[in-house]
């Protein structure tokens, strides 16, 4: 393998996490390529979305190194990754449904937008010009969905069904120009239609940003099929096995992986 | 160094009422993840039943020990039904609200309670005298001296924090009460009757309440409307400190506070005024330093 | 096609200016009137009034008028609030009622700020005024520094004890955050009681305000009109309160307000996306408690006189039920709710006596039946700004 080219975005190397005994993650090396998609599949309990939530630093990791774009990225907080260009949704929805679909895309750029009181308080004008800014390219990034949703921009995120929920959360993530963006499940929750028409939206968006990096954990192999490059199929925290989805389906570890467990 | 002796009877007594207290709180967050701040004035409501019955037993010309009894029991209901219908008609509505309106709402009830005894209770405002009801006297040990009354009163604490923790830990309805605690869904499946386990759990823990209020009015011999509202606050000071759910760190934190207070007024005599501020002081290091409790990771908020 | 040829309908302006009238006219009423007849009536007539307004939309015709007219707003509430002072010019008993709720008022936006928007729990705004109210006062015993600047430090000096309490507050959530708060609360009490240097339980004396040369004991003589002294402090909570307001409104119609909102609603999400947690819990905590601190310190100079009896916990939680009477997170609900909650118990003779009873008994009323308060909070629409 040639982990070490410049070509490589994320790099985790012997990344362990630990829940007391438990070894959610178990020395895991996984390189993520410019530009690629990469599935991480695996039975449940495997340690995909551990993943997810080790990189994007929400646990932090027990052993081992992770790297963003050549920097060491393990010991960072997570309020600190997101600068680093990196960006996710969550596998059970996480906008905050109280607020508008605005305000929650409006975090996704969060870091791009002046915080300062002074700011947001005494110079309306500037502050204006800016909720402009993010609501055009709010507006823009949901109109890609071609739904209604660009109407909605200032509904409460709670009146949203739940495909359109998982959609403005993927504005979100992608909001923010990040150069990895993680995906949790995008299918959990949607009909099987749905999951369809939400994947072929991902990969129009990801067409018209050109070449954004992604992970995406998923349970839906028809999802996985269509849309990676590469996948990485984890058991018990550890990687089995690595290829294109078609070779990894067909490998007998991962095959006995899976009905191992049911 | 006579003092010593004394010093160690006063906190362990404090200690005893502060554990009862603790341990209801830690009982009602358990089972519903409820903070019932108007335990410590369910507690002054059973004082007060408990003085009103032995005015009544003492008009009907029973003997002492028999007013005992009587007071012990009227408290003890009083309070169990008292707390049964907070539960019922107040707390079980507002479950699936935001925690702070809970916390809020039996503030609240507490508020109530304190004041109407304020108000309607004759004379509410000053403080009752409390009838010696148990053998006074005591006996030297070295230069020592302890209250009968005290030790008994000990004892018949340190022995209902066994009987409860019995309860919880080895009765049906205690199992009933940990399925529930446990995972209401999946207890209600099982047939577990949710709408009467929850008053009695309550009613449980309100008799603690009861039984507190009457320790703390016999040890004293005096009782007043406010009091309930520190006892309150130190309750669940201990029960927090013990890490909320934990009966044993319930119980932990309440001896813990009362050895801090005691430490205070023994070591600095001239502070003595100043020993719940200590004490405070303390508890908020701790919980600074173990935001969770010192014994359980349980959170307070599900996710 | 364009987002901006999506112009928003207009509302009525009407509405606003027959409620601004009306609140005026009943605030007067309810201040003025001393028969206790009456001043059932009074009230029997404004709650009616309050609760066909809400039913048949006039509530939400005079939202929209407000939000779409702020500037006529402000314009008619200081018009108000001059007749309202006018009327009252020589009612001292009423100035400093109508004070005292102005300076609840703008306590509870703190905490609005604090538990409303970035949810912290905080028990002990009481004790939080009360450090405002004894700065001013040993800082008047020195004498020296001009009132103003004794105010600010009021403020000022509740920000530092708070940030002695930042770190359990930031380490601990929930009930056990609830906590912390409370235990400093009713620890400043036990503090002050036993403490001698501080007055003790019998608190201590301080002179009125004197701002910029003009000493608020003085009756105020204009266009040969007297106003009674006690105007210059409606004058000046007035507005402290109007600053408050704006501050508050133009923080939760910003990223400020937004990302408090996130913080509150959801940790992970926002620490994801980059926001620090610490620093935004900080920010609402000192911008809360210096409201607090700041208000106490003008009413200790108010009323010339402070002791811990005015400051416990019990005062701690009638002001977290104003915030939540109001609609929690809603700050035009704390006027309102201020309102109920300190002026009802002074007028209404028979409730004196029980007023804290009445207090219990308004929130369980409100939490079991209404538990988005008197006006509920509405979504943020940040359209205003992001389409003109």
């Amino acid at each position: 393998m040639t982990s070490l080219s410049n070509d490589v975005l994320l790099e985790s190397r012997g990344l362990t996490v630990r829940f007391g005994g438990l070894f959610a993650l178990n020395e895991l090396n996984i390189d993520v390529r410019n530009g690629e998609v990469l599935g991480l599949i695996g039975p449940n309990g495997s340690g995909k979305t551990t993943f997810l939530n080790v990189i994007s630093g929400v646990y932090s990791a027990s052993a081992g190194k992770i790297s963003l774009g050549g920097i060491d990225i393990t010991r960072e907080k997570a309020h600190n990754i997101s600068s680093y260009g990196l960006s996710r949704t969550f596998q059970r929805s996480r906008l905050c449904l109280s607020l508008s679909v605005f305000d929650n895309i409006a975090l996704g750029a969060q870091r791009t937008l002046n915080n300062g009181l002074w700011h947001n308080v005494v110079q309306r004008k500037a502050f204006a010009a800016e909720a402009r800014k993010i609501a055009e390219e709010a507006r823009e990034l949901l109109g890609v969905f071609n739904t209604a949703l660009p109407d909605k921009l200032f509904d409460p995120a709670i009146s949203l069904g739940m495909i359109d929920r998982r959609r403005v959360e993927i504005c979100r993530a992608l909001i923010g120009k990040p150069k990895l963006v993680l995906l949790d499940e995008p299918s959990a929750g949607m009909t099987h239609d749905e999951t369809d028409q939400v994947v072929d939206e991902i990969l129009g968006i990801r067409k018209s940003l050109g070449g954004l990096t992604i992970i995406i954990v998923e349970h839906e192999m028809g999802l996985i099929e269509r849309v990676t490059d590469r996948c990485v199929v984890l058991n018990y925290g550890k990687k089995i096995c690595e290829g294109k989805f078609r070779d990894v389906a067909a490998d007998p570890v991962v095959r006995e992986a899976y009905l191992g467990q049911a | 160094m006579g003092m010593i002796g004394q010093h160690l009877l006063n906190g362990l007594m404090q200690g005893t009422i502060y554990g009862l207290v603790a341990m209801g709180f830690t009982i009602f967050f358990g089972v519903m993840n409820v903070i019932k701040f108007s335990h410590g004035d369910v507690l002054t409501l059973g004082a007060f039943g408990g003085l009103v019955a032995v005015w009544a037993a003492n008009a009907l010309g029973l003997s002492v020990p028999l007013q005992f009894i009587v007071a012990l029991c009227v408290a003890m209901a009083l309070t169990a039904v008292v707390g049964a219908g907070i539960s019922h008609f107040l707390i079980m509505p507002l479950r699936n609200a935001p925690p702070l309106n809970m916390l809020l709402m039996t503030m609240m009830v507490g508020t109530a309670i304190r004041e109407a005894i304020r108000l309607f209770f004759p004379n509410g405002t000053n403080p009752q005298r409390f009838p010696e009801l148990l053998p006074a006297g005591g006996f030297n040990i070295g230069p020592s001296f302890f209250r009968t009354d005290a030790i008994i009163l000990i004892i018949a604490g340190a022995a209902s924090i066994g009987a409860v923790y019995w309860i919880i830990n080895h009765s049906k309805f205690g199992l009933a009460m940990r399925a529930v605690a446990e995972d209401t869904e999946t207890a209600r499946v099982m047939g577990i009757n949710f709408g009467r386990i929850i008053p009695l759990t309550f009613a449980l823990g309100s008799i603690t309440a009861g039984f507190a209020g009457m320790i703390y009015a016999l040890y004293y011999s005096e009782i007043n409307y406010s009091m309930g509202l520190l006892l309150a606050v130190i309750g669940f000071t201990a029960a927090i400190v013990g890490g909320l759910g934990n009966i044993w760190g319930a119980i932990i934190g309440g001896y813990l506070f009362a050895g801090l207070q005691t430490f205070v007024v023994a070591a600095m005599p001239s502070m003595s005024d100043y020993k719940n501020v200590f004490a405070f002081v303390l508890i908020i290091v701790l919980i600074t330093w173990r935001p969770t409790g010192l014994l359980a990771e349980r959170g307070s908020e599900r996710v | 096609m364009t987002p901006t040829s999506r112009t928003l309908a207009r509302g009525p302006v009407w509405p606003l200016f027959v409620a601004v009238a009306f609140a005026a006219v009943a605030l007067t009423a309810l201040v003025l009137i001393e028969n206790q007849k009456l001043l059932g009536a009074a009230l029997a007539i404004t709650a009616a009034v309050c609760f066909c307004a809400a039913r048949f939309g006039g509530v939400a015709a005079t939202e929209v008028a407000a939000s779409e007219n702020p500037w006529l707003l402000r314009g008619l509430l200081t018009l108000a609030s001059l007749a309202v002072i006018f009327v009252l010019r020589d009612d001292n008993f009423g100035l400093l009622m109508l004070a005292t709720v102005l300076i609840y008022a703008t306590i509870c936006l703190g905490l609005t700020v604090q538990m409303g928007y970035a949810g912290l729990t905080n028990f002990a705004a009481a004790a939080f005024a009360g450090t405002g109210g004894y700065t001013a006062a040993m800082l008047g015993q020195q004498g020296g520094l001009p009132d103003a600047l004794v105010l600010v430090c009021g403020g000022l000096v509740a920000v530092f004890i708070g940030s002695l309490l930042i770190l359990p507050v930031l380490r601990t959530r929930g009930h056990y955050g609830a906590l912390t708060t409370m235990a400093f609360g009713v620890m400043f009490n036990v503090f002050l009681d036993a403490n001698d240097f501080f007055g003790g339980p019998q608190g201590l004396k301080l002179p009125g305000i004197n701002l910029f040369g003009w000493d608020f004991t003085n009756d105020i003589h204009i266009f040969g009109l007297v106003l009674s002294s006690y105007v210059n402090y409606v004058i000046l909570t007035g507005i402290l309160t109007a600053l408050a307001m704006i501050f508050v409104g133009l923080l939760d119609r910003s990223w400020v307000g937004v990302w408090f909102d996130v913080v509150r609603l959801d940790e992970t999400a926002a620490s994801v996306f980059g926001l620090k947690i610490a620093y935004w819990k900080v920010l609402a905590f000192t911008l809360g408690n210096f409201l607090a601190g700041l208000m106490g310190a003008v009413y200790a100079k108010m009323t010339g006189f402070i002791a811990p009896a005015n400051f416990t916990f019990g005062d701690s939680l009638v002001m977290v039920s104003i915030v939540i009477l109001g609609g929690i997170g809603n700050r035009w609900g704390v006027l309102p709710a201020a309102l109920i909650v300190v002026l009802l118990p002074e007028k209404l003779q028979f409730i004196q006596e029980y007023r804290l009873i009445f207090y219990a008994v308004l929130v369980i009323a409100i939490l079991t039946m209404r538990p988005d308060g008197l006006v509920a909070r509405r979504v943020r629409k940040l359209h205003t700004e992001a389409s003109a």
